[in-house]
């Protein structure tokens, strides 16, 4: 019912949005059949535009979705407020890096990155500039396992265990296109406001 | 069924052609080069990607391909690219790290107060020689060199490549070296053991030019370190004026104040969460 109710409602939106470009189209004679129609079109042409924009707008926006599992973690027990943290800056962290990976970004690295992660990354980025390649990730989500975190509460490592579409690009063309199943073994250390990854280092566990 | 025969002629075709094929070893040591056998023939590219590179060069398909160590030197994934006229082809490999023989070692805090249960905590990153996470279980030896005693030491596995210890501060104050150490890695970090609260702490008074002059003894812990200059003492004085508190830093082991005083007054001292003793003055005696 309510379905029924808002397509009648969408269609008598539409229907007024088309007689307001009816009202000013001049009689056409012969064209004046289609020809009133090229408004229209211009307005669908314009949303869908603008809709493929917010879809890939979106897209780059989108945060990889975490879970952190941090039943086995010791020596020292993790605190709520890192339980939130350390997912949500991971999360990030890889956003920012598919992202600096995808549009060859170096600087984008800064924000999450430390140590010698983000001296590997960089390093990637640059190397994927002289060489003209790109890579894309679609990312289908990781399971962070928490294993230690330090008496002091000044480091932690997790395992990853990540989901991947992997894509390289050499200029325009796919090179490669492979879906994976990685593990990681991950670093993190606390900065001034946020978890930065120090280590990411994969592994094995390359399944499809 | 058609299209199955169809796909599988093509295939047969293609063998016979002899098709791009790559073939890079399934496992490999940091630091080590390899040679990825090809087949097929003609111009091709050759990409490898991995960790911290991303490179591309023309090659022969067909020909042995040589990857440098210095390729390889940063344990991960890589995935190898070979791309012709017959399209691409890939293989994924897994570097391993090489052997342990570097730490990354962290100790905390460090400053200590003295005589404070597990207060240290000293935790060692195992890596090999490219600063790559050796995560099999290996042998880390920790070890404390007090100023002026004897060397103490345990040893501990480490776990997905990390080994911990916690430590006690000693009774004396001064310096304490803490080491760990693997293969031919030696780290050494030094924690300062300081004096802690301040233990007995007892003011005297004496006749001053504008009042009295309240003055600590020499300010100690309870195991008899001289707490550090610096250290904020707080004397309070209470008299017909009202209450007036003032904060002092520790000079040359003692807190001194000259306070002027109306009538009798109450005098107290404390530092941090110590007090001290109480004494009793009164003005125009």
């Amino acid at each position: 019912m309510k379905t029924d109710h808002h397509k009648g409602h969408e269609g008598t939106r539409r229907n007024s949005v088309f007689s307001i470009f009816l009202r000013g189209t001049p009689s056409l004679g012969f064209f004046s059949g289609w020809a009133r129609f090229i408004p229209l079109t211009f307005v669908v042409l314009g949303m869908c535009f603008l809709l493929m924009r917010s879809i890939r707008v979106s897209a780059k926006e989108a945060v990889p979705r975490v879970q952190l599992h941090a039943e086995n973690l010791g020596p020292r027990e993790i605190e709520d407020l890192t339980s939130k943290s350390v997912p949500r800056d991971y999360a990030l962290a890889w956003q920012t890096m598919e992202q600096a990976l995808a549009e060859n970004r170096p600087g984008l690295l800064d924000g999450y990155f430390t140590g010698i992660a983000k001296q590997d990354l960089t390093q990637r980025v640059h190397s994927q500039i002289k060489a003209g390649l790109r890579m894309r990730y679609q990312d289908n989500g990781h399971k962070l396992e928490a294993i230690f975190y330090s008496p002091a509460g000044d480091v932690m490592q997790l395992r990853d265990r990540v989901r991947l579409d992997v894509e390289v690009l050499d200029g325009g063309n796919v090179i490669y296109q492979e879906p994976l199943s990685l593990e990681y073994t991950v670093i993190m250390t606390p900065g001034a406001d946020r978890w930065l990854v120090r280590e990411l280092q994969a592994s094995g566990g390359i399944k499809p | 069924m058609r299209s199955a025969l169809t796909a599988f002629i093509v295939s047969v075709a293609a063998l016979a052609a002899g098709a791009t094929e790559i073939h890079a070893p399934a496992q490999v040591i940091a630091g080590n080069s390899i040679t990825i056998r090809t087949t097929g023939s003609g111009e091709a590219t050759f990409y490898l990607i991995g960790q911290s590179l991303a490179s591309k060069r023309k090659v022969q398909a067909g020909s042995d391909i040589a990857v440098d160590s210095e390729q390889l030197e940063r344990a991960g994934v890589y995935t190898a690219v070979l791309c012709a006229s017959d399209g691409c082809t890939s293989a994924n490999f897994v570097v391993k790290p090489a052997e342990p023989n570097r730490l990354s070692f962290l100790v905390h805090p460090s400053r200590v107060p003295v005589d404070s249960p597990n207060r240290i905590s000293a935790v060692a990153f195992v890596q090999d020689n490219f600063r790559n996470f050796v995560l099999k279980p290996e042998q880390v030896k920790f070890s404390v060199l007090p100023k002026d005693g004897k060397e103490i030491s345990t040893t501990r596995e480490s776990e997905n490549g990390v080994a911990w210890v916690r430590l006690s501060s000693s009774k004396k104050e001064g310096a304490a070296r803490l080491g760990a150490s693997i293969g031919h890695a030696n780290e050494v970090r030094v924690v300062q053991q300081v004096a802690a609260d301040a233990c007995n702490l007892r003011i005297k008074s004496s006749r001053g030019k504008k009042g009295f002059v309240i003055e600590t003894d020499p300010v100690r812990d309870c195991s008899g370190n001289s707490v550090p200059d610096g250290t904020v003492v707080s004397f309070t004085k209470v008299d017909e004026a009202g209450k007036a508190t003032v904060d002092v830093p520790i000079k040359r082991g003692v807190a001194k104040v000259e306070l002027p005083v109306e009538g009798r007054a109450k005098i107290t001292v404390a530092s941090g969460v110590v007090n001290g003793n109480e004494l009793e003055v009164a003005g125009g005696q």
